[in-house]
């Protein structure tokens, strides 16, 4: 099987996707995907075709929002950038995140007793 | 913190508008996608890749992209409806393909769903909605309940000046009417005639809110005095008696000695009071307070919107009190009034029959249920690849699950459709084994729309039990099991095989349920039918002789009238005995109480006592035990003699002989000394009804007193039936004026009316317990001949290790009897559970009678060994050669 990488779990897409387009601004799938897929330093396996119902969900709930534009090779792509309301949602969910990711990381270093 | 429900909310609202501008959120998304695939390719190209390589790879890399389509549109459009129409599609062809499955399966949902929809249409018109009239739920009729009277009882008539007091004080009626019931004597040519009249107080027939049907309703200025007298006709009586003869509209007929002029036939289910004629009447005070009249009449009242009966028990509750201290005889020391609903009198009894039935065909639409559950499991087996297949091509597992059910539906609704015409001809039959004197005269039994409703709602209904269990088993699997196996293996999974089996045992163990049910009313039955009456009621007719008031006031003009009449009917060819009786059996008389000269007691003693002719117990074959009966002297010369019963003896007279003791019967009118000498001890005879325990009876000439009601009973030769018209003719010989009311054979007579309840319970149960044992040799069939199909090839190696044909009988109808036997032992408990249910309805057996238990149990046992003996053979007759190459 060689080196295994790791799956991307569902809600955590759509954090890492509210995060990007956070601090990059307007991006259109692609360019999250790369995005992702650069940060994570290919240790995350994606679908990327998983972005898109991500990015269809959140758009749904109001947290992101889509624009037609050109992109950096004159094409037709969708913008998507992140509203008022998802960075609410990204700020609790970023500190959701850390709390949990404290417990694991306390559970973890966890040494025997004696 | 965006709530859970706001979440919900969003995602409707997205998938509302996305339904409607679904084709250009799909292009979008399409477009989309093919600009990332294209950068990704134009990436990998730019990284060294060919261009094909380059595609390949980025396709690999975005994953399923019908899979995200599919996810879009679960989020963006309303995808039930819109997949609705395509699965409905897709379920049709389906099964259109597998006709033969689809035809045992819509046949046996049929059966279910048409048995229960039959008998829901009799629970509806007889117990539900049995009244045509204007909101039949809120008329009430008061009930005088005294605080020492058991549930039932108290007065329910009441006098003139009670009616129109309630009428007047009432804060709970929007309107009140009463009715009174009057023999209505009717002059025709050659005789006269007897009808049931009713007297109603003005606005009865806007109180029932029913049009008129031919002619006019009676008018406010019928009911006053002195306007022309006119009358309303039933339906019924004008359609048998005057043959629906239209042109009587507006003639005139002489009623109790009224000229009265037909206004009127009211539509067919106008019924109120069983009633014939309807005769407006206005009821005015009765001066003063001495005489108070007799409490002849029935009141009605529709209450007012949002009064309840006990609002309305505590209003009539003090308007009685009142009229108590006017009144004083009418009512006990300690009473309330009661309100209760019309038609809760009528049925009594045989609403608990009807409710038993109705528990059965929820038994049998379960049994129905779970053979086509078994049949569906059965089928998707041989449909694992095709599943398979679809779950790789990216089916989800709900959506495996909603086509499954989709498939459910499309047969259950052919079920319904099917056995909509099951009931509607069910009912016909129905009809003909309703007891019609144990339902409101009004009932019309039809399918209507709740039984329709109903029908409906079984077919939505019922997918969920037998089509969600085969539907969640075939989607739970590994779609490279399935697609590997060949689907013949050696055998199938454990849990699907386990699953089957519980719900043989389920189906086995309900309808054993069903039979023992059946078997025991069926006992009962002919238990209620070989009751000794004590009489012989076969070639036997009976009529009521209304005589005239007027002519016949004393005994003696009523024995003038009787001595002639009954010789010459008993010289009537094909006649062999008449007698004069005062009661009609197996019903024993009035009620009195009673002395024996000499004895002392401290409780009452009572006794029934029936007036009768010398001849009244030969033409009835009532046995002598002791002494003698009335001789013709006896009789004629109006001597004060009576003949009594052995309950009498044995509860009063005991050890002693009963011959020349008297007794003193209080309630004799007419008589001075009503001391009479017992002359003689005949057998018991059922005098209260069938199923009550024989009362005390004590029979006097009927010389005596001319107290109502005479009846002639009539020993035939014949069939009794054809000979009313001779015995009419030859009482109307003697005198005109006297009408014949009741007519009718005895056996007819205690038929109607104390077997048909039971027999219609008998007659459907079996019908139930036919249909459930033949649905249950069916779900036996088809399982082990489906297993023994799947195991071909175990048995072609079993045979080719030297397996005897008889040992894999054995093998097969063994695997079978072990499921039966499980499902009989369920059904056992289940049934001694119930038995408490059925007790109360049963007579002469108890609930564990032993012979319907073994007997219905052998009967389950014959019939599913002979369903398993097909399959048995047929994997006996296998051949080793073939079923080992059988793949």
């Amino acid at each position: 099987m060689g080196t295994r990488k790791s799956e991307v779990l569902q809600g955590t897409l759509d954090l890492m996707i509210l995060k990007t387009l956070h601090a990059m601004g307007p991006l259109h799938g692609f360019g999250i995907a790369r995005r992702i897929e650069q940060v994570s330093r290919d240790i995350l396996q994606l679908n990327e075709g998983t972005v898109y119902t991500s990015l269809l969900r959140m758009q749904q709930q109001g947290w992101i929002a889509a624009q037609w534009g050109t992109s950096e090779n004159n094409r037709k792509a969708k913008f998507y950038s992140i509203t008022k309301r998802g960075e609410t949602q990204l700020k609790l969910e970023t500190e959701n995140w850390q709390r949990i990711s404290d417990v694991i990381g306390r559970v973890l270093r966890l040494e025997p007793e004696g | 913190m965006s709530s859970r429900l706001e979440f919900r909310l969003r995602g409707f609202a997205a998938k509302l508008f996305g339904f409607f501008s679904e084709r250009q959120h799909d292009d979008e998304l399409d477009a989309e996608i093919n600009e990332h695939l294209e950068m990704l390719t134009d990436r990998f190209v730019a990284q060294g890749m060919t261009r094909e390589e380059a595609s390949r790879t980025a396709h690999l890399q975005f994953g399923n992209s019908t899979l995200l389509h599919e996810e879009r549109r679960e989020l963006q459009t309303l995808t039930s409806v819109e997949a609705l129409w395509l699965d409905l599609r897709y379920a049709v062809r389906t099964i259109w393909r597998s006709r033969r499955f689809a035809g045992i399966a819509i046949a046996t949902l049929a059966l279910g769903i048409g048995s229960a929809t039959a008998i829901f249409s009799v629970v509806d018109n007889v117990l539900l909605a049995p009244f045509p009239y204007k909101d039949p739920g809120r008329i009430v009729f008061p009930r005088v309940h005294g605080a020492q009277q058991g549930e039932d009882a108290g007065r329910q008539g009441y006098t003139v000046n009670e009616v129109l007091e309630i009428a007047e004080s009432n804060h709970v009626f929007d309107a009140v009417i009463a009715t009174e019931e009057d023999l209505v004597l009717y002059k025709r040519r050659e005789g006269t005639e007897q009808l049931y009249g009713a007297h109603v107080t003005p606005g009865a027939f806007e109180f029932f809110g029913m049009p008129v049907l031919h002619g006019r309703l009676l008018q406010p200025s019928d009911y006053e005095p002195g306007a022309p007298p006119v009358f309303v006709m039933r339906y019924k009586t004008w359609k048998e008696k005057f043959n629906g003869d239209l042109s009587l509209l507006n003639k005139t007929f002489i009623l109790n000695g009224t000229a009265r002029t037909l206004v009127g036939v009211m539509p067919p289910r106008f019924g109120w009071y069983d009633a014939e004629v309807y005769i407006p009447e206005k009821l005015t005070h009765w001066p003063g307070a001495g005489p108070e009249g007799f409490p002849g009449w029935f009141l009605v009242g529709r209450l007012k919107s949002g009064v309840s009966s006990q609002q309305a028990e505590a209003d009539l509750t003090v308007i009685a009190k009142r009229l108590a201290t006017i009144y004083p005889k009418g009512y006990p020391p300690e009473f309330t009034i009661l309100v209760k609903h019309v038609g809760d009198t009528v049925i009594g009894r045989f609403a608990e029959t009807l409710y038993t039935v109705l528990a059965a065909v929820g038994l049998l639409l379960l049994i129905s249920c779970s053979n086509v559950a078994n049949l569906m499991l059965a089928r998707a087996t041989t449909r694992e690849k095709e599943f398979a297949l679809r779950a790789a091509m990216g089916a989800g597992r709900a959506r495996l699950i909603r086509l499954l059910m989709f498939e459910s539906l499309v047969l259950a609704l052919g079920g319904a459709a099917l056995g909509v015409l099951i009931a509607w001809g069910g009912l016909k039959s129905l009809v003909v084994v309703m007891p019609q004197d144990l339902i409101p005269a009004e009932t019309v039994i039809q399918l209507n729309g709740p039984a329709l409703a109903s029908a409906l709602c079984m077919a939505i209904l019922t997918p969920m039990i037998f089509g969600l269990a085969p539907a969640l088993q075939s989607s739970r699997q590994d779609c490279n099991d399935a697609l590997r196996d060949s689907g013949k293996g050696v055998s199938s999974g454990f849990r699907r095989r386990w699953f089957r089996d519980t719900v043989v045992v389920g189906e086995v163990a309900l309808s054993l349920t069903l039979l023992i049910g059946a078997g025991l009313l069926m006992r009962s039955f002919v238990a209620l039918r070989e009751l000794n009456l004590g009489l012989r009621a076969d070639h036997v007719l009976q009529t009521m002789l209304i005589l005239p008031e007027q002519r016949y006031k004393t005994a003696e003009q009523v024995t003038r009238f009787f001595r002639p009449v009954l010789a010459q009917v008993k010289a009537l060819p094909g006649v062999v005995d008449a007698a004069e009786s005062s009661s009609l059996p197996p019903y024993g008389g009035d009620e009195s109480k009673m002395e024996i000269v000499g004895k002392t007691h401290t409780e009452d003693w009572r006794t029934l006592f029936q007036q009768v002719s010398q001849e009244y117990f030969r033409t009835l074959r009532i046995e002598v035990r002791r002494g003698r009966t009335f001789s013709e002297a006896e009789v004629n010369d109006a001597r004060k003699v009576a003949v009594v019963n052995e309950m009498f003896v044995s509860k009063y007279s005991p050890k002693e002989n009963p011959i020349g003791q008297h007794v003193r019967l209080a309630n004799l009118e007419g008589v001075p000394d009503p001391s009479l000498e017992i002359i003689g001890v005949v057998g018991d005879v059922t005098n209260r009804g069938l199923q009550a325990p024989i009362e005390p009876e004590l029979w006097i000439p009927y010389s005596l007193t001319s107290m109502p009601p005479q009846v002639l009973v009539v020993r035939t030769a014949q069939d009794p039936g054809t000979m009313l018209d001779v015995v009419r003719k030859q009482v109307w010989a003697t005198d005109s004026g006297v009408a014949l009311a009741y007519s009718s054979t005895l056996e007819d007579f205690i038929g109607g009316r104390m077997y048909a309840g039971p027999r219609f319970g008998v007659v459907v149960m079996s019908i139930f317990g036919c249909i459930g044992l033949l649905l249950v040799t069916v779900g036996v069939y088809s399982v082990l001949a489906y297993s023994t199909a799947r195991k071909t090839h175990e048995i072609g190696i079993r045979m080719a290790l030297g397996a005897k044909r008889a040992d894999l009988l054995r093998l097969v109808v063994g695997a079978g009897l072990r499921l039966v036997v499980g499902g009989i032992a369920i059904g056992l408990a289940i049934s001694l559970m119930l038995a408490r249910v059925i007790g109360t309805e049963l007579v002469g057996i108890k609930s564990w009678d032993p012979i319907t238990l073994t007997g219905t149990t052998l009967l389950l046992i014959l019939t599913a060994t002979a369903a398993s003996l097909i399959p048995a053979r047929r994997a006996a007759r296998v051949d080793p050669v073939i079923a080992l190459r059988y793949e």
